[in-house]
């Protein structure tokens, strides 16, 4: 199973990478695990996560093929 | 909910004063609009300790701005008599002293226009995914903090 995770604002100054693929993330608590240990950075960042366009608030599971956005604060305008 | 779909917002460089004065004239044959409000975002040559802002260069979520701007849309719609609405966001790298953010609500009378184009600003500021790196002249970079 791999979800496709797309990065975006200052995240990409840690990640390097605008968009990676994860493999064998049940949950959006296991993405955040395995991004952390990717990328240590991450784990002090504020940001809010989309599974799909959609903004969620709590763990949800993963689907093969998923596509998550990581959100920092927005400052468009 | 009305039939409106989703429109592109988005314009790749800055948003030329020609480009405004056009979308102006074209209102000219929709003779029940009494009011135009329109917004004009311009970059600012901030002064930070890491030195001066000399550009913006602004990343999108466009799929999820576009549905965004679609609620705020809706939303003022539903709330406010408008006649029409346009909003265009700049991507890229826009300059100080260029022009990012253009919006642009007519009504038949001033005041639904003229609240309408506040609140779609406002709204727009805190719910599009989009983002602001500022270019500090001298290669270095900050991201942009929405106050």
């Amino acid at each position: 199973m791999q979800v496709k995770v797309l990065i975006f604002g200052q995240l990409t100054d840690i990640t390097g990478v605008s968009e990676l693929q994860l493999n064998d993330v049940s949950d959006r608590d296991e993405l955040i695990t395995a991004l952390n240990r990717q990328y240590p950075g991450l784990a002090d960042s504020k940001y809010a996560i989309a599974v799909n366009k959609q903004v969620i608030n709590e763990n949800i599971g993963l689907t093969d093929n998923s596509t998550v956005a990581l959100l920092p604060p927005f400052s468009g305008g | 909910m009305s039939d409106r779909k989703p429109k592109n917002i988005f314009i790749t460089g800055p948003i030329s004063p020609s480009f405004i004065a056009e979308s102006i004239q074209k209102h000219s044959t929709q003779k029940a609009i009494g009011g135009h409000s329109i917004f004009l975002g311009q970059v600012r040559a901030d002064e930070t300790e890491g030195g001066v802002v000399s550009a913006i260069e602004y990343t999108a979520f466009e799929e999820l701005a576009m549905d965004n701007m679609h609620v705020i849309r809706e939303d003022i719609f539903a709330k406010y008599p408008l006649t029409c609405m346009h909003v265009y966001h700049s991507l890229g790298s826009i300059a100080a002293g260029e022009i990012c953010l253009f919006v642009f609500t007519s009504s038949a009378h001033r005041k639904a226009a003229m609240d309408a184009c506040e609140e779609t600003v406002e709204r727009l500021k805190a719910e599009l995914p989009v983002w602001g790196k500022e270019i500090i002249a001298g290669a270095t970079h900050q991201w942009k903090v929405n106050k």
